[in-house]
């Protein structure tokens, strides 16, 4: 009988957390049901030679931003009914709507250069609406470079994500702040949200390591060796320089800003013992929140209410995540095991993700992977499996993604992936890329 | 007995024997002699040869370099012959037609060179001169070993367990080593390094290799070293000592290493 | 060499190794039939929490990436149901009440709302919304019955069924221009709705919400029209719509400053 027992709670472990786990879709907004987009390609309507290669550009750009955006399934492109469509003239929307495409939505378009600039027209219209399909139409106009094809693309398809994806703006603009020892040293780099454009940011010619982005994308706070130290460092993008910020002796690192951009929390040794501070966004008015004995590190701010922090503190052994108010007060324990670091709080300041090692034991450790938990039931769900040891999540300003860093392809690098685990994707592919974060916006 | 004609006929059989017998006797004298005149002929036959120019005269040449050594010192003696087909060198043996070797004796020597051929008979020789060495220079005391080599011949690196910063047990007595050491140093001033294995995540092991680094340096101001000696910093997993992946390798990444100066 | 006869007397000495196989034979059984008791209770059972990390075919990565709904939801999206669509549906029969029968009330149907509540409307407009309600709770969707006057927005997701009609003035024309928006509206609803509820409720009556929709897109005036007859049921539709901060912008074609949304659940587990 006891036999039997043990088989029903099987098929109960399969079908309660079915419901109990949709917390992971509300929060994220990813995994519900997925609209049906035809992207097909944008037709050259002027061309003053440079047209084909723009047109190639914008078109790739345009597919992976909507099929990358977490709320589409776009049609393939072998579904799409024959002949170009340039305008909506060309549009026969009810050869979209039957079957194979049987899209709900299509974006559509042209694009023109002519003695060096570059028009595109684009058009989102409702599939199933004969009456009145047009949802968006848009024109963008550039100079005709191919950064500018990719840039307009980007345009687009933010433009269409926030339309159809409930007010939310995309992230195809977004960037990507990380550290690659590509040039000998470890420096912090920048790219586009999707891998491209890869260039280095700083050049110290030094240690440099956890950079994060300013709310409003004008600074970098980071920690290295340059001074000695490990110091909090300050890189102004405006200005491609350092700018001043104090040093506080002991070892100093992890810098967090507040989604304000008004305060800055980190983790300094410089009372013989790592402890988590907060300051203002210049370094003054330095405040100490932890007083327990063990290593603390890596604040996260709630970025909805910027009451809470959550760090990780090996006080009882093991690191382990924990949540506080940002006044030091109300500290509790939140992962019950294992080795928990990284933690990263979603915008909408209802999850948090975090690398894991759930079953610490003797020996190798284990890989760590990225889990995402639900801050308000503790529940959690694991996204990664692969291997490799996968750590340093950062979420998208949209919620739907998260950027983090894996070696489950032999060496460490950047990957990109959906909130809920799908679409895991490498985005850096020379020398060793770690600790990636997401810009605000 | 009737002469039959039988009788005759092996008469004249026996005769025609006989001949034959004399027949092959003379054919083989002919032959004989005809091989004999032939094979004399062919011995005559050849013109005299030319008379062998007359062999050439061997030729030899010995050198030594350096000329004049100290005593201990080795020279190289190099020759070269022509036309030997013996060489010999007084004091080495038998040699090759041309080479060279090294020596080394201990009193001036001449080195001389004996090479002979078919057409006669050549000499060389070579002096070295060996001349005694200066007397050595009076042995100076070795300098004193200068305070970052007894730095780092005395002070012992302290090691640490997984996501641990406590000292083991068994640090005590490195802690004490070391402890002793620098109070007899004051002057020293050192980096305590904190060091952490490749596994776990970098900005923990950054904080963790502090908290080694500063257990390492609370144990030694307690044992009474002056905190003003001692600078503390922690490197993390960054600057490993060993990149294996292995449990010998990490236990040597878990440490705090001591470093002279600041 | 003289044969063995001995060979048929000689006894075999079986006993010390029968007994040996005997043992091992019981243990090797005993602990089959021990172990999975032993071992699988700590592995299976754990709801939603456990099981072993990294493993591809742990239960909890089929229930953790949750299956897209069922695509057919929209009734307005006849051509891409599966069903045979206008062309072949044939009109419902009128069936005439029975005069002398009183009608049992629907369970989930739309109870008439207090006089106080409804303003200066011409009562006929208000009856026929209710009427559609009962409409959309027998006719499955996308097969057959007009199409451009279906004003609700339906949707299901396992057991959950739900709708949602955007008023305009009662017209309802706002769901046949910008039907995409109501879709938008639908999804972010839904899933808000889905995980507030409290697991404990197995199955509940329909309950109707009210609400706004600014220009900016902001969910505001949130009320219950009608109760499940579950508080916390009722309470929880009204938190998941306050958790949402915005649907996005009111379409630019709309000229109204708001819409407002009338939704109702159905939850079974």
């Amino acid at each position: 009988m006891k036999r039997y027992a043990v088989l029903w709670l099987l098929l109960l472990a399969f079908v309660l957390p079915g419901v109990a786990q949709d917390w992971i879709r509300t929060g994220t907004g990813v995994g519900g049901e997925k609209i049906r987009i035809a992207v097909p390609e944008f037709k050259v309507s002027a061309d003053d030679g440079q047209a084909a290669a723009l047109d190639k550009t914008f078109n790739d750009v345009l597919f992976s931003d909507l099929s990358a955006a977490g709320i589409f399934d776009v049609v393939s492109r072998s579904f799409y009914p024959l002949g170009a469509i340039g305008g909506p003239t060309d549009v026969r929307l009810d050869t979209w709507a039957a079957p194979p495409p049987k899209a709900a939505m299509i974006a559509f378009g042209n694009v023109a250069s002519t003695s060096g600039n570059l028009q595109v027209q684009g058009w989102l219209f409702d599939v199933k609406n004969a009456q009145g399909p047009q949802i968006l139409a848009k024109q963008y106009r550039e100079t005709a470079t191919d950064d500018n094809a990719r840039l307009i693309a980007h345009r687009f398809a933010d433009e269409i994500i926030f339309r159809l994806g409930g007010g939310i703006a995309g992230i195809a603009e977004s960037k990507l702040y990380f550290i690659s020892n590509r040039s000998g040293n470890k420096e912090i780099w920048g790219m586009d949200y999707d891998g491209a454009g890869q260039h280095q940011i700083t050049h110290l010619r030094s240690i440099s390591l956890s950079p994060r982005v300013s709310p409003d994308g004008t600074r970098i706070a980071f920690s290295s060796y340059f001074k000695g130290g490990p110091n909090i460092m300050m890189w102004s993008l405006d200005l491609n320089r350092l700018v001043k910020f104090p040093e506080f002796g002991g070892t100093n690192l992890s810098p967090a800003w507040s989604s304000d951009g008004s305060r800055i929390a980190f983790s300094s040794s410089r009372s013989g013992d790592p402890e988590i501070y907060v300051s203002d966004q210049n370094g003054n008015n330095l405040k100490r929140l932890t007083v327990y004995h063990g290593p603390d590190v890596s604040p996260a701010w709630n970025p909805k209410t910027n009451g809470q922090i959550a760090w990780i503190s090996g006080r009882t052994g093991l690191p382990q995540l924990y949540v506080m108010d940002s006044d030091g007060t109300n500290s509790q324990r939140i992962t019950d095991q294992g080795y928990a670091v990284s933690p990263a709080w979603s915008p909408n300041g209802q999850l948090l993700a975090f690398a894991w090692i759930r079953h610490y034991g003797p020996g190798s450790p284990g890989n760590s992977d990225i889990y995402v938990l639900d801050v308000a039931s503790h529940q959690w769900i694991q996204l990664t499996h692969d291997g490799g040891r996968n750590d340093f999540p950062s979420w998208s300003p949209d919620g739907r993604h998260i950027v983090y860093q894996s070696t489950r392809s032999g060496t460490e690098q950047i990957w990109s992936m959906l909130a809920d685990g799908s679409q895991q994707t490498q985005l850096t592919f020379t020398g060793s890329n770690s600790q990636p974060n997401w810009s605000w916006k | 007995m009737t002469v039959s004609p039988a009788s005759s006929d092996s008469l004249a059989l026996e005769d025609k024997v006989n001949r034959s017998w004399l027949k092959w006797t003379l054919l083989v004298l002919a032959l004989t002699a005809a091989l004999a005149v032939g094979g004399c002929k062919k011995k005559a036959a050849p013109p005299a040869p030319p008379a062998a120019p007359p062999p050439p005269q061997p030729k030899a040449t010995l050198s030594v370099n350096p000329e004049s050594i100290q005593r201990g010192q080795s020279a190289t003696l190099t020759w070269s012959t022509q036309d030997a087909t013996s060489i010999s060198i007084d004091g080495i043996g038998t040699v090759q037609a041309s080479g060279s070797q090294s020596v080394s004796p201990t009193a001036s020597t001449n080195y001389h060179l004996t090479a002979q051929g078919p057409g006669g008979s050549a000499d060389a020789t070579a002096r070295l001169t060996v001349t005694e060495p200066p007397p050595p220079p009076k042995a100076a005391a070795p300098p004193e070993p200068s305070e970052e080599e007894l730095f780092a011949a005395n002070m012992k690196d302290i090691y640490f367990d997984y996501d641990k910063y406590d000292l083991r047990p068994g640090d005590q007595a490195a802690v004490d080593t070391d402890a002793a050491f620098l109070k007899a140093h004051p002057s020293i001033k050192f980096t305590i390094e904190g060091h952490c294995d490749e596994r776990g995540s970098t900005d923990y092991n950054l904080a963790l290799g502090d908290n080694r680094a500063n257990a390492a340096r609370d144990a030694l101001v307690r044992a009474g070293v002056s905190a003003s000696q001692i600078k503390v910093i922690s490197y993390g997993k960054e600057k490993p000592f060993c990149t294996e992946s292995n449990e010998s390798c990490w236990q040597q990444n878990r440490r705090d290493h001591f470093v002279y100066g600041r | 060499m003289a044969p063995d006869t001995d060979i048929y007397g000689h006894k075999d000495r079986l006993g010390l190794s029968l007994a040996c196989s005997a043992l091992l034979h019981a243990a090797l059984l005993g602990s089959i039939l021990l172990l999975p008791a032993v071992k699988g209770g700590s592995d299976w059972g754990n709801n939603g929490e456990g099981g072993s990390p990294g493993d591809a075919i742990n239960a909890r990565l089929v229930s953790g990436i949750p299956l897209p709904s069922n695509p057919q939801a929209n009734p307005e999206n006849v051509l891409a149901s599966e069903s045979k669509g206008l062309s072949q549906s044939l009109p419902q029969p009128e069936t005439k009440p029975d005069e002398s029968a009183i009608a049992i009330p629907d369970r989930n149907a739309k109870l008439k709302p207090p006089k106080a509540k409804t303003p200066a409307k011409p009562t006929p407009a208000r009856e026929q919304p209710r009427e559609m309600a009962k409409v959309d709770n027998t006719i499955p969707f996308g097969s057959g019955g007009p199409v451009a006057t279906a004003t609700y927005t339906n949707f299901q997701s396992g057991n959950t069924a739900g709708g949602l009609k955007f008023g305009e003035n009662g017209s309802g024309t706002f769901g046949n221009r910008f039907g995409w928006y109501t879709e938008v509206v639908a999804r972010k609803v839904h899933d808000a709705w889905l995980s507030e509820v409290n697991p404990s409720v197995s199955s509940a009556k329909r309950v109707y919400i009210l609400f706004d929709i600014s220009r900016s897109g902001a969910p505001s005036n949130i009320r219950v029209e009608q109760s499940s007859g579950i508080p916390s049921l009722d309470i929880s539709a009204t938190r998941a719509l306050q958790r949402i901060d915005t649907f996005g912008p009111l379409p630019p074609g709309y000229s109204g400053s708001y819409v407002s949304v009338e939704f109702w659940f159905d939850y079974r587990r």
